[in-house]
């Protein structure tokens, strides 16, 4: 059955690459990236375990073991998006067992090409054990139960971030927690880090968090040849156990969260708001843009896909707080980063209208109107929320008397964003994650391209914003204040210009490009 | 309509669409008569929702011309488009908004003026039996109401063609003959509606048109008493189509 599976999931990826050429593309760069880190981690592992007493090769593995966890718990929600080709959900209609289809499942994600790294990873760590031929041979059966954990708790991320139990809202809600807890963990990680840091060397800090993640689910399995090269047999059969015990805990979370999901039907519940409550549509003015407002607005504020985006912002201060110290220029110049992610945001934002971009079509709206009303909409979420991290950041770096310039290159920088992605939207879609699907759902034949075009945006961006970017960099660096209003009048003159500019020149494209870009997103794999 | 007016409502020329080496439309021309109540039928895979996509600005042409009232739909869409109003197969809504919103939203995008909009939508919810679900996200409908709301959402401009596919599907009886009835009244004003249905009762008793398509040709057209020609419009279809066999099904399938 697990065989019959994996057979599907391979044909599916030799499907998709056959037909998509740029994905292929993107795949084989996959391959080729992870050949090379997993050379480099084998590298490293055997001259450790050639050169290095056994106190550092344990402190290696524990620390790159429980890293290695922490990236297949964390990666595929921040980074690479969940891996759904195959899931409970589709293999629910099938007459298979819950434990068989968590079987099948735990296969997949082991046969994947991060799973076979891993796998092959860990199994080099005997490399680190040469020298100490019992803790040699408990690496083997320790990796393994590492790296099944990893592809476990992965999957359990999944099914809890895809489909805990229950109706569509409370699964958004589910979905945005998790990301709000994630996206806080890199600060709250960053800030143990600078108290550990007061204790001493890199060296000492590295061999503490070692020792302490080695009783931790996260590094436990990886400790235990390291204590057996000790001679602490009794500390490494409690280590075990740990690490049984954990991937026993996440198999029996996994499989009720799965049986939850499976179990529950996707839409029950339906909330509904009373009769007559229009929210936006019933203030904005009537016409093709008022509508278009009025729509890419509420997506802004309740779209869990635009608001994925929007919860990175607060991150930048905080994490430039954290690695620089509130006195530093990157901490200044949170409001900058904020309003660059804010702006580029929108880049292909047809594609999260999906095929319902047909409605928008076939009202025959104008495509300067269809511009306008995304970025008046887009604008009123960034430019207020610009504003206030300029405030409140310089605030708390008492350099007040900086806003105009900050302000002048972040709103420069805003508005030279809002009206490239006028264009750049009009020409570029890409397959996102559909509406009310997780906005963490990895979409096939995402990631490299895009890459590529988001590349060119920025680009552009970064070119038309240099004046306003130069001047307020003058600005805080003389703490000239006619600098700073200069910067602030250069930065909305220029940023005007280029969103009218925007407008005009992708509203022109769009009017062309329109049926186009519907058939594009009708052609994507669901 | 025993006369077709100078101008027809919509007038398909020689239209030809290809995805790749599969040709979906090989060049269709139809004359829909302002005032008609016309329907597309054939089979799956026939082309119907290509045919009707070209003809609403959707998706472009590789051959032909489409003239909505005269109006070239791929030289001038804007103006084309606020003519038409388009329940298309096989797309989302907005459905993150409520069914009135989304009403209310395909009106301002129409640039209805702001007082005519509140009592069109309340007249369109009434007339779709969704007044309970207006306040209900469109997503958490069913499929039949998701049907209703897309097609309250191609009348709100009050347009003068309706470019309906599959407008029935999943919907209830008593909606449907709800639906009947004001789509009658409507061709009856000077309307004209095209539909594209596989139910064959409904297209005898409802249309006085009809244009059976099949691998992306008009094998018939005309109106429906021309083309069934004394039969069923059941039997004639299957005759023109082709592909009925008679059979019990495979032996495997059969419980005793």
């Amino acid at each position: 059955m697990v065989a019959t599976v994996l057979r599907l999931r391979f044909r599916i990826l030799g499907n998709t690459l056959a037909r998509r050429p740029w994905q292929l593309v993107g795949f084989c760069f996959g391959v080729l990236s992870a050949l090379w880190v997993l050379v480099a981690v084998v590298a490293g592992l055997i001259a450790v375990g050639l050169l290095q007493g056994p106190d550092v090769a344990r402190t290696v593995a524990v620390v790159g073991g429980s890293a290695l966890l922490v990236g297949w718990i964390v990666g595929p929600l921040l980074i690479a998006g969940m891996e759904t080709t195959i899931d409970g959900a589709r293999l629910a209609p099938f007459p298979l067992t819950t434990r068989q289809v968590m079987a099948a499942l735990t296969a997949t994600g082991l046969t994947g090409i991060p799973g076979i790294v891993t796998a092959l990873g860990a199994f080099a760590t005997v490399a680190l054990w040469v020298r100490w031929p019992a803790a040699a041979i408990a690496s083997v059966p320790a990796s393994a139960l590492a790296v099944l954990t990893c592809v476990v708790a992965t999957r359990f991320m999944g099914t809890l971030s895809t489909g805990l139990g229950g109706n569509r809202r409370s699964r958004e809600v589910v979905g945005t927690v998790v990301l709000t807890l994630l996206i806080m963990s890199g600060p709250i990680v960053a800030g143990i880090l600078a108290l550990l840091d007061s204790t001493g060397d890199l060296v000492a800090r590295f061999t503490q968090a070692g020792a302490i993640l080695g009783w931790t689910p996260f590094g436990a399995a990886w400790a235990v040849p390291g204590d057996i090269a000790a001679g602490t047999w009794l500390t490494a059969a409690v280590k075990f156990a740990i690490a049984v015990a954990t991937l026993a805990v996440i198999w029996l979370l996994w499989s009720r969260a799965l049986e939850a999901s499976l179990t529950s039907p996707p839409q029950t519940a339906a909330r509904a708001v009373r009769r007559g409550t229009l929210g936006l549509f019933g203030r904005m003015p009537t016409g093709g843009v008022g509508a278009t407002w009025a729509r890419a607005l509420t997506a802004w504020v309740r779209d869990p896909r635009y608001l994925r985006q929007l919860l990175v912002v607060p991150l930048f201060p905080v994490l430039f707080a954290f690695s620089a110290g509130v006195d530093s220029a990157l901490f200044t110049a949170s409001a900058l980063a904020a309003a660059f992610v804010l702006s580029v945001a929108g880049y292909s934002d047809i594609s999260y209208d999906g095929t319902a971009f047909a409605t928008v079509l076939a009202s025959g709206v104008r495509g300067r109107e269809d511009r306008l009303g995304r970025v008046l909409a887009a604008a009123c979420i960034g430019v207020p929320l610009t504003l206030v991290i300029a405030v409140v950041t310089l605030a708390v770096a008492g350099r007040l008397e900086h806003l105009p310039a900050v302000l002048g290159g972040a709103w420069g920088l805003l508005l030279v964003g809002y009206g490239v992605t006028a264009v750049s939207s009009a020409l570029i879609v890409t397959p996102v994650a559909a509406a009310g699907d997780s906005p963490f759902k990895s979409v096939p034949g995402q990631t490299f391209v895009s890459g590529l075009l988001v590349f060119v945006v920025w680009l552009a961006c970064a070119a038309l914003a240099t004046p306003a970017l130069v001047l307020a960099a003058i600005g805080v660096a003389t703490g000239s204040a006619l600098t700073g209003g200069l910067a602030l009048a250069v930065g909305m003159v220029v940023g005007g210009g280029v969103v009218v500019a925007g407008v005009v020149v992708g509203g022109r494209t769009l009017d062309r490009t329109g049926p186009d870009l519907l058939a594009r997103i009708k052609a994507f794999p669901v | 309509m025993s006369e077709s007016p100078a101008v027809p409502a919509l007038q398909l020329t020689g239209l030809v669409k290809r995805f790749g080496d599969n040709v979906a439309v090989a060049g269709i021309d139809l004359v829909v008569p302002a005032g008609s109540f016309y329907a597309l039928v054939g089979p799956n895979g026939a082309g119907k929702t290509t045919t009707l996509s070209m003809a609403t600005g959707l998706l472009r042409p590789d051959a032909g011309g489409v003239r909505v009232h005269g109006v070239d739909v791929w030289a001038d869409p804007v103006a084309a488009k606020a003519m038409i109003g388009n329940l298309a197969d096989g797309i989302r809504l907005f459905d993150r908004l409520t069914g009135e919103q989304l009403i209310t939203y395909t009106a301002m995008l129409f640039g209805i003026p702001r007082p005519d909009i509140a009592p069109r939508v309340a007249d369109l919810l009434e007339m779709m039996d969704l007044g309970d679900a207006a306040g209900t996200i469109v997503a958490d409908y069913s499929a039949g109401m998701t049907k209703k709301v897309a097609l309250a959402c191609a009348l709100v401009h009050a347009p003068r063609l309706l470019v309906l596919d599959e407008p029935f599907e999943a919907v209830d009886p008593v909606s449907a003959a709800n639906i009947e009835d004001v789509l009658r009244s409507y061709t009856a004003s000077g309307g004209t509606v095209i539909v594209s249905s596989h139910s064959m009762d409904l297209v005898q008793r409802m249309c006085d048109h009809v244009a059976v398509i099949a691998a992306g040709r008009v094998l018939a057209a005309g109106t429906v008493d021309d083309v069934r020609a004394g039969e069923s419009l059941q039997d004639r279809f299957v005759a023109l189509v082709g592909g009925r066999h008679i059979s019990e099904g495979p032996q495997w399938l059969r419980q005793s």
